[in-house]
């Protein structure tokens, strides 16, 4: 195959493109899982545990059953009989050591665990025949928080594992912690807690199975991230060869790390339709949404940190608490990545790690957006209490823990290379962009008006992909192929639910291509179709971004060559212009890439042309990078209502090559003002007695457009390391640091109180204890 | 259950005529009854905005309405802003203004924009933000959703908001 030249000219990449979704997203054309609908299909819903951890002595669902337009009644027990008798628990995302089932048999493990399936010609009718189940508990004492499930005489949740940890409490060291403890100045000791707090995309969970007796396949419209991974826990559970489940995706109401893989409520729904013969669509409500599709971030973080006089951090024991929920599945592996990023960018020397996550009565832990942040939510209020201790400046002491690293990397004390790794410069960019002696002026003046303003400022560093170390940083499949009509066709596993991957996924296949934009289509969502692959951990941009690019460009290669033979001329004289390849400076020349295709299908080539113009490409990561940065927040906090009014709020990140400015920005605005719900609006809360008491938005609580400030944005491109491919993940990096920031600057808005925050989530009442208003 | 009712309105221009029980929600009828799927459902309990149509003139949540109700009545939703395939100066807006993502509070944040632009077509920042107060979002921050905003407003008065 010919070589082609590295850089092409970019047209696209690097300019905010309109986006291809918007004409039927701002039109109310598109397709989400809900908008389907089939010939003869009918609605389940579920019927939900109202305890949260009690023993089923009973169902009757007779009356349900009788209830005109029901079609099925299936209780957990009814629903194993239906399913591979082999199949592991359905864990979803991550892993799940204990033994369940899909609808609960035994007992119940949380508010709103599945017990029951009811299908109906209408959701209404679902609904009728749901209250109509008579369910026969024998409530067992709850597991509420991480303390009881630690208490070896808890009720253990799962009865085969006997014990409410979930795994043996591991404990690693990097470098010699006894060392760097012993010859420290200083101990300063922490205990970081964050909330559970949740997802919530604005579209709820749904799908809408559809099995067809006369092939044995089952066609799943789902609604997320990867549609392989649905495709094989549905083959899986159901006992179906994987060859005869298909998922379908078109448009997806917002994810944030939610729906990865088929669920608990898929597989029964999925099952369902088998059992019936017909379509069955199931869509969760919100109250379900809130309650049992999953939380996250409910972790405490005991913290010591071995620490010089002169600012410099030398080390960190840690030990860290994740609360699970009722069936562990990411959070069995989350104490790795916390592990792996809690150094950051800082030079330390020694760090131990512990992790216990624990079962509780409550929802699972599931991916939000960031799920290791408490890595950066720890680490920086540790960082800004050093400060404190020693009566250093918070910028400073971040100063003098972190080096620049573009020129002589570092390596994280956890193994990584900090090459790329730009914070340092965002802290000098910092001190350029606010002038802190101005504001401490403002700040005492409004002080003496009885009026208290704080500045906050966090740092952060994002593997996404992270910087060569070695291995690959990843394996990410894209094909690509020409059509017969000239597009250039890429397929991939993303999932796109906001991203925009379609706008940017384009922009970089047609500069590697050399065509117009318009002349490149992305194919997503088509589990018989896309390979493998999954949206998530900010890889789309640099993983399958770079895919993208490396395929567009080798089926630019082919189709050159093809060219070539047709034209009768060397591919170093060819050129593509308006969608057509001819010898340079021969317009004449010129046939179009439809031509070219349909011409390379006759298959009328000589041996040593390639005349199949499809590639696949298994990209690697090339030699990636990290995306990082600081944030500030300047904020007043009314001590008389305990209301936080954030006056501004300014962002330097380097995501590396920007894509599309506008779309880059839009994740980082979106990223932060989840972060600004968390602290200071969202929680999923429960009673001790672990009783749900946010099932509804006016409980739950979303930050609207009243509450969040402008977003200032300073972009810092600054060190790239590969040839081709320098995008990188942007998505997570806003939700990650925009927490420590806000907690930051209210706790220096509160300094006067001698206030010390070390927890995430201040709402109004919470802000009046802290100062002793209430 | 009770008998369904026969239920007539013009949605969009067109009148529409089907039946629906009398429990049956707008949202519900103009998504199953009438095919109109743009409108979206994001909590069912009169927060979100997601579900918000324009009703005689007047923004209406219709998971919050029922069917019934609305007979009799004019409803634009978010299907009957574009002229075919030509959006309208809103749509255009918010195209260039990058103002959505995954596009499921879409139809709601249109739909109010539209009736606030209907009844103040020179509105202030803070005017927006509080009139756009009772919409969510979950993918943008709103910062691009009230750039797109003041992009229709310059578009169509040739003004500053």
């Amino acid at each position: 195959m010919s070589t082609v030249a590295a850089s092409m000219p970019q047209r696209y990449v690097g300019t905010s493109v309109e986006r291809s979704e918007d004409q039927r997203i701002l039109t109310g054309s598109g397709t989400y899982v809900d908008d389907i609908s089939l010939p003869a299909m009918v609605h389940a819903t579920f019927v939900r545990s109202p305890f949260a951890h009690a023993r089923i002595t009973g169902i009757d669902t007779s009356e349900a059953e009788a209830l005109p337009g029901v079609h099925a009644v299936v209780t957990g027990e009814a629903l194993q009989a239906m399913l591979d008798p082999e199949a592991p628990s359905p864990g979803g995302f991550g892993t799940a050591p204990m033994k369940f089932t899909v609808l609960c048999t035994d007992k119940v493990r949380l508010v709103g665990d599945p017990v029951v399936m009811v299908i109906a010609d209408s959701r209404y009718i679902a609904e009728d025949a749901a209250e109509l189940v008579v369910v026969e508990y024998e409530p067992l004492q709850p597991v509420a928080d991480a303390a009881t499930a630690l208490d070896p005489s808890s009720e253990p949740i799962f009865e085969d594992l006997g014990r409410n940890v979930s795994q043996d409490a591991t404990v690693h060291v990097h470098g010699d912690v006894d060392a760097v403890f012993a010859k420290a100045d200083r101990i300063v000791t922490t205990r970081i807690e964050q909330h559970r707090h949740q997802n919530v995309p604005m579209e709820c969970r749904g799908c809408v199975a559809d099995f067809d007796h006369a092939t044995g396949h089952l066609t799943q419209h789902s609604a997320n991230q990867g549609v392989h991974s649905a495709r094989s826990t549905l083959a899986v559970q159901l006992g179906l060869e994987p060859d005869k489940v298909r998922i379908l995706c078109k448009d997806i109401g917002g994810s944030f790390g939610l729906k990865n893989g088929a669920s608990r409520e898929e597989i029964a729904v999925a099952a369902g339709s088998r059992l019936l013969g017909r379509p069955v669509k199931w869509i969760e409500d919100r109250n379900e949404n809130l309650a049992f599709s999953g939380h996250a971030r409910e972790e405490t973080l005991e913290v010591e940190a071995a620490v010089n006089d002169d600012g410099l951090i030398l080390g960190l024991k840690v030990r860290m608490v994740c609360d699970t929920g009722a069936y562990p599945a990411m959070g069995s592996m989350l104490g790795g990545i916390v592990e792996r990023m809690i150094p950051g960018p800082y030079k330390m020397e020694a760090l131990q790690f512990e992790y216990v996550p624990v079962i509780t009565n409550k929802a699972a832990y599931v991916a939000y957006r960031g799920p290791w942040a408490a890595e950066t939510f720890t680490r920086e209020r540790l960082v800004d209490q050093i400060a404190d201790e020693l009566g250093m400046d918070r910028v400073e002491i971040r100063m003098r823990n972190i080096d620049y690293q573009g020129v002589d990397p570092g390596t994280m004390i956890t193994g990584s290379t900090l090459k790329s790794c730009t914070v340092r410069e965002s802290l000098d960019t910092l001190v350029e962009k606010i002038d802190f002696a101005e504001f401490r002026a403002r700040q005492v003046a409004a002080h003496a008006e009885g009026r208290y303003l704080g500045i906050g400022v966090a740092s952060y560093i994002e593997s996404a992909p992270g910087p060569y170390n070695g291995r690959p940083l990843g394996r990410e499949r894209i094909n690509a192929k020409l059509d017969d009509d000239g597009t250039v066709l890429v397929f991939t596993g993303q999932m796109p639910h906001g991203q925009s991957h379609e706008t940017t996924y384009a922009q970089i296949a047609a500069d590697a291509f050399g065509v117009d934009f318009d002349q490149v289509r992305i194919v997503v969502g088509d589990s018989d179709v896309v390979p493998p692959g999954n949206t998530g951990g900010s890889r789309g941009a640099p993983m399958a971004g770079g895919g993208t690019l490396h395929a567009a460009r080798q089926l630019r290669g082919k189709v050159l060559d093809v060219a070539a033979h047709l034209l009768e001329a060397s591919v170093d004289d060819l050129e593509i212009v308006d969608a057509s390849v001819g010898v340079k400076g021969v317009p004449t020349s010129r046939r179009t890439l439809a031509d070219i295709a349909l011409a390379a299908k006759s298959g009328d080539f000589p041996d040593e042309v390639d005349a199949d113009l499809t590639v696949e490409v298994k990209y690697e990561g090339g030699m990636g990078g990290w995306a990082g940065g600081t944030h500030c927040a300047i904020v007043e906090v009314d001590v008389e209502t305990g209301r936080v009014h954030i006056d501004r709020y300014l962002v330097i990140e380097d995501c590396g090559q920007l894509i599309n400015p506008a779309l880059v920005d839009g994740q980082i605005c979106g990223g932060v003002v989840q972060g600004i719900g968390a602290v200071l609006l969202e929680r999923s809360a429960y009673d001790e007695e672990a009783n749900f008491l946010a099932g509804t938005f006016m409980d739950y609580l979303l930050p609207s457009t009243t509450e969040v400030p402008h977003i200032e944005i300073v972009h810092l491109e600054s060190v790239f390391l590969d040839d081709d491919v320098n995008f990188r993940g942007v998505g997570e990096g806003g939700m990650i640091v925009c927490p420590p920031t806000l907690i930051s600057a209210i706790e220096d808005a509160l300094s006067p109180f001698g206030v010390h925050i070390t927890e995430q989530h201040v709402p109004p009442l919470r802000i009046l204890e802290m100062i002793g208003a209430i | 259950m009770s008998t369904p009712i026969s239920i007539r309105l013009t949605l969009n221009g067109t009148a529409r005529e089907a039946a629906a029980e009398p429990r049956k929600t707008l949202a519900d009828f103009l998504r199953e009854d009438c095919g109109a799927t743009g409108t979206h459902l994001g909590c069912e309990h009169g927060v979100c905005g997601a579900c918000t149509v324009i009703v005689d003139g007047d923004p209406v949540r219709s998971c919050l309405m029922l069917a019934v109700q609305a007979q009799g009545t004019e409803i634009t939703t978010i299907e009957g802003l574009a002229d075919g395939d030509e959006m309208n100066p809103l749509q255009r807006a918010m195209k260039a203004a990058h103002g959505f993502q995954c596009g499921f509070c879409t139809p709601g944040f249109l739909m109010s924009i539209t009736a606030m632009l209907d009844e103040n077509p020179n509105p202030s920042e803070t005017e927006i933000r509080e009139t756009l107060s009772g919409n969510l979002c979950r993918c943008t921050g709103y910062e691009s959703i009230l750039k797109g905003v003041i992009g229709a407003i310059t578009a169509t008065n040739g003004s500053n908001a």
